[in-house]
């Protein structure tokens, strides 16, 4: 790790201006960003503090509610009207880490995290992530953790927030220093680029995020399955969000993690739903709509399998079918 | 009487306030640091090194590479900067030191090596066709052929397991300071004699001028046994530039240079009678060895001293593969026992036959290979306190048979074992002139309660309160003593400990005696009682205080004592619920149940943590622990915590610990028998053995990872 220098501006214009450096790096929580700089994977000569701005806020006005990018994990996911109105979002936080990391990381430091990886986080190793072109050994070797949706030739590592899964599932908006940007725009998958996994700009600083609280949102629920009990990445896990009619799907959002290479969502597998009865059939549907295109490697397969009995187990408790 | 009673850690506060000083903690006026540079081939020649870019950092005073390094050699194991070639990935190929830590790690991060790479076999997988059977590596018992012939019922099953990391949470380090041909290091050791007479033979020197220090560790599990190439290279560097020199370790170097436990694949066939009585036990194993070395042990032991079974034949094959040596991690055993007892709980199902009664019905007094009669072995009592308190007469033993809600409840069990070593050892007692006692001797704690024990031990000898006494361990200047390891502190050190406290005793008792100021003046010495601090008459109704005696007596009385103990088995029976929610193959371990013949227990409270720590650790190598491979460059893909899993707190059940509690009788050690190694040995069968009661699924691949259970 080289030396770096250190700013702690005391608002956004400041922020933004020091972010500007060409090897500059905002610093929030600091507990993915300081072990990838320990792990020999980034390098930065600037660190910029954005603690000291006033962006920690929790509100809910007019039918949004805003949560400030520096609000750490752990008080959204207690927050009683995130608990009310997008109890996905919060379950997906409970779910995520360990309580000390949730106290200090922030969410707008969450949906930044980078893969797990191992290559990637190896220096020994090569990676079109970390050194776009030297190649990815996970497509021939280990990658029982990685994609089967959304990865290329050049990379499949997995997105590994769980928060970023559920604020896809429930229209979030991300709001920067200059523009708003829809959730499903803001991740994309790897392509020929991998080492660009947003559409943020360099230096640009996220402020915060927007949901609506809509009555979809507040049927919500987060499913994780990982491989021990807590402080563990999702092997898969699935959100969904669902606005019933008596029997029927007005509305509902299917969002994954842990097998794409960004927070994924299936318009197929919510179209093999919506307006229709939800029973088995329509939920195995669901399922095989949103593994249709799906890409496997030497290990990896079981989460095509794994991700639709996720699926279906969530929708069944979320809907009450037996 | 203190021993037996949960007594506190003594050194628990030290611990929780920092107080304690850890190989780590140490820094010396003039210290350098050295940082590692890790090689990226696991085959292959160095061809080059650059080392421009990191002697231009500010602050480094050298950079050594195979060209330069100073010249070592050592007898255990592979040197590393002796020559160009590699023979596993992430080997040393370059050390750089500077005057701050964070200098030297950014200078390795700017050492360019390259290399002529060959490919390597990263598993066993890779090179079945090169499994051999290196010297004395098999036993036959009786008539194993025979045996097999004459049973009605067999099982034959595969097994297999994978690498694993000690991952001690204390990383390894090293301080090295010279003054002339004397040598002051401080080494994060499980065994500081051993480690002494490492580095003065390293270094051509008499054992006398070398001084290890290892007061406090941090766990070690096995991993700091040796004294590994790095601390060498360390304290050559600190010879070499005439400065006292530092090391620590970071958690990804410490999954290439410090060992692991090896990928095994274990064939298990058993051979039985209807009624269940084995005829026959074959055992052939495959452990994973390395270019460098052939370093195996006895790891099918289980197989052979476990059963009644008169034909016996454990056969432990090895093959060489480009990846580091491994050695001993805690249970050394465990791996092999796993097969045996999974293939115990196989055949229970052949034959219809409970597990616990199908192993009461094998159960032996004397060792099967031997035909030595055990001094004491207790397991029939472990099966039953066991199964008596997790309730097992309950169970009904069709696989599937109980559901709650979306889940299947399986319940399993396993015998589990472990031998332990007993090493002469010596310690120092001595009583100061105002009382307090002090007593040191040169073998470690390494997290086990060793300090609170050896208080209990003095304390109850001399008759003192715990508070009066002070125990000082991991330092070369103390009476030698064991290396903790092999389950072997205990058993090896208490003896000699007691005794020398009894010798203290005995000249006190003798001062008050036969001193006319004392009140106990003329009463004969055995006679005399010693409780809380006080020499009494045995009717009580004299006394002096140990203090009053000693400030009499106006001078300190001392003894150092030796003492040889036996090595011994020490067993037990553990019984685990699992639930099993089959929609996701997520599988829970909701309780736990250990039953134990450990001789005489010396701590409950610490005896009871090894316990808990070894089903906690038995659950993570069940269910999620291994080091993954990447089979084509044979380099650790997951070296760190996050990625290599444990368990956590979240899945681990309560656990009740239980003991026989019955004192060895050939045990110097005041009946205990070594115990740190069993209680982890049983639990990842016992686990499997569960999730087929709960589902029908025999899973014989560690770990039971969800994907294999869908
Ligand atoms: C052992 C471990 C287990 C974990 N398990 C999980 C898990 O199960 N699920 C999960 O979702 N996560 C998990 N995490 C990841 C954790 O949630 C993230 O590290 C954390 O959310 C990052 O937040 P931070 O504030 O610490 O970010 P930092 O480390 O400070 O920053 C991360 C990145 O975001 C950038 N950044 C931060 N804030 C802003 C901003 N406002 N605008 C622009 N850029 C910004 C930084 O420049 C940096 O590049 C785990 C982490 C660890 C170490
Ligand atoms: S999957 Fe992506 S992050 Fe992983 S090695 Fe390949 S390119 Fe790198």
């Amino acid at each position: 790790m080289k030396n770096f220098t250190y700013a702690a501006p005391r608002n956004v214009a400041d922020a933004v201006r020091l972010a500007g450096q060409p090897d500059a790096r905002f610093i929030a929580g600091g507990t993915d960003l300081l072990n990838l700089m320990k792990d020999g994977a980034q390098s930065h000569g600037a660190i910029i503090d954005i603690n000291g701005l006033a962006l920690g806020d929790i509100v809910q006005r007019n039918g949004v509610i805003r949560i400030g990018a520096l609000a750490r994990m752990s008080d959204v996911a207690a927050h009683p009207a995130v608990r009310r109105s997008l109890p996905v979002v919060s379950e997906a936080l409970l779910n995520s880490a360990s309580p000390q990391i949730r106290n200090m990381a922030a969410v707008g430091g969450n949906v930044l995290q980078r893969t797990r990886c191992g290559y990637f986080r190896d220096s020994g190793t090569t990676c079109n992530k970390k050194a776009p072109g030297s190649g990815c050994p996970a497509l021939e070797g280990e990658n029982r953790g990685h994609a089967v949706l959304g990865g290329s030739d050049h990379c499949i590592a997995v997105h590994p927030s769980d928060l970023a899964v559920a604020l896809l599932a429930v229209d979030a908006v991300v709001l920067t220093d200059r523009r708003r940007i829809p959730f499903a725009d803001f991740h994309v998958v790897p392509g020929t680029t991998p080492d660009q996994e947003t559409v943020l700009g360099h230096g640009e600083l996220i402020t915060g995020f927007e949901i609506p609280v809509t009555p979809l949102a507040a049927r919500s629920r987060y499913l994780k399955l990982r491989d021990r009990a807590t402080f563990e990445f999702a092997v898969v896990a699935v959100a969904a969000a669902l606005n019933m009619r008596g029997n029927t799907v007005r509305d509902v959002r299917l969002t994954f993690g842990g097998v794409a290479t960004k927070p994924w969502r299936s318009p197929e597998a919510e179209d093999a739903l919506r307006g229709k009865p939800l029973t088995t059939t329509t939920i195995t549907e669901a399922g095989r709509a949103l593994v249709r295109g799906a890409v496997t490697r030497d290990h990896n397969a079981f989460k095509v399998d794994l991700v639709q009995r996720a699926l279906d187990g969530l929708l069944r408790d979320l809907g009450g079918v037996r | 009487m203190t021993v037996g009673q949960p007594v506190e850690r003594v050194d628990g506060r030290a611990k929780v306030t920092g107080d304690a000083r850890y190989a780590a903690d140490r820094t010396l006026p003039g210290m350098l640091y050295s940082y590692l540079v890790m090689g990226t081939i696991a085959r292959g020649r160095v061809t080059s090194v650059d080392t421009a870019a990191a002697r231009a950092v500010p602050g480094v005073v050298e950079v050594f590479t195979h060209e330069n390094a100073p010249r070592l050699t050592s007898d255990q194991h592979f040197m590393p900067l002796q020559g160009t070639q590699i023979h596993y990935n992430g080997q040393i190929v370059a050390i750089t030191v500077a005057t701050t830590p964070e200098q030297a790690q950014e200078a390795a991060e700017l050492v360019r090596v390259t290399y002529a790479p060959e490919t390597p076999k990263a598993v066993i997988a890779d090179a079945l066709t090169e499994v051999y059977l290196p010297a004395n590596q098999e036993v036959i018992v009786g008539d194993p052929t025979a045996g097999l012939a004459a049973a009605e019922v067999t099982v034959t099953q595969n097994y297999s397991s994978p690498p694993h990391h000690h991952n001690p949470i204390e990383p390894h380090a090293t301080v090295a300071q010279w003054d002339g041909d004397h040598l002051t290091v401080h080494e994060t050791s499980q065994g500081v004699v051993n480690a002494q007479r490492t580095f003065a033979s390293a270094f051509a020197i008499p054992q006398t001028n070398v001084r290890v220090l290892a007061p406090y560790l941090g766990g070690g599990f096995g991993g700091k046994s040796p004294v590994w190439p790095h601390s060498l290279l360390n304290a050559a560097i600190a010879r070499q530039l005439g400065r006292p020199a530092k090391m620590v370790l970071t958690r990804a170097q410490m999954y290439s240079i410090v060992s692991h436990r090896a990928e095994f694949r274990q064939q298990v066939t058993l051979g039985a009678k209807r009624d269940g009585t084995l005829t026959a036990l074959v055992h052939l194993s495959t452990q994973q060895l390395s270019r460098t070395s052939e370093n195996m042990y006895s790891h099918s032991i289980s197989s052979r001293m476990l059963y009644a079974c008169p034909n016996i034949h454990t056969r432990q094959q090895g093959v060489r593969l480009d990846v580091p040596t491994s050695r001993f991690m805690r249970s050394p055993q465990m791996a092999s026992h796993f097969g045996l007892e999974t293939a115990l709980d196989e055949l229970s199902y052949q034959l219809g036959i409970d597990p616990v009664e199908l192993r009461r019905r094998n159960y032996t007094d004397v060792n099967p290979t031997t035909g030595e009669r055990f001094s004491s072995r207790f397991l029939l009592d472990c099966y039953k306190l066991g199964a008596d308190a997790f309730g097992w007469s309950r169970r009904n033993p069709k696989p599937g048979s109980t559901r709650d809600g979306h889940e299947f409840v399986g319940w399993g069990m396993a015998t589990e074992a472990h031998d332990h070593n007993a090493n002469p050892s010596s310690a120092m007692v001595r009583m100061a002139a105002d009382g307090t006692v002090l007593s040191q001797t040169a073998t470690q704690d390494i997290g086990t309660g060793t300090y609170t024990v050896f208080t209990q031990v003095v304390a109850d000898a001399l008759g003192v309160p715990l508070n009066q006494v002070k125990v000082e361990l991991g330092d070369t200047n103390f009476p030698p003593a064991a290396l903790s390891a092999g389950s072997g502190t205990i058993a090896s050190v208490t003896g000699a400990v007691n005794a020398a406290a009894l010798a203290v005793r005995t000249a006190v008792v003798q001062l008050a005696v036969s001193n006319p100021a004392s009140p106990l003046h003329g009463l004969p010495a055995e006679q005399i009682i010693t409780q809380h601090g006080y020499l009494f008459s045995p009717d009580r109704s004299r006394r002096e205080s140990y203090r009053a005696v000693m400030a009499r007596h106006g001078a300190p009385v001392q003894n150092t004592s030796s003492m040889t103990n036996a090595r011994g088995y020490s067993t037990g029976a553990v019984f685990v619920e699992v639930r099993v929610d089959p929609r996701y193959g997520r599988v829970r371990v909701t309780r736990g149940v250990g039953a134990y013949d450990a001789g005489r227990v010396m701590n409950h409270k610490t005896a009871g943590s090894q316990v808990i720590g070894g089903f906690t650790w038995g659950i993570g190598n069940a269910l999620m622990e291994h080091t993954v491979l990447d089979r084509r460059t044979a380099r650790v893909v997951n070296p760190n915590l996050s990625t290599y899993l444990l368990a956590v707190n979240a899945d681990v059940p309560d656990i009740q610990a239980i003991f026989v509690n019955k004192p060895d009788p050939v045990s110097t050690a005041l009946g205990a028998r070594g115990f740190g190694e069993t209680p982890i040995t049983g639990v990842p069968a016992a686990i499997g053995n569960a999730i087929f009661h709960a589902t029908g699924r025999r899973i014989r691949d560690l770990p039971f990872t969800q994907d294999k259970l869908l």
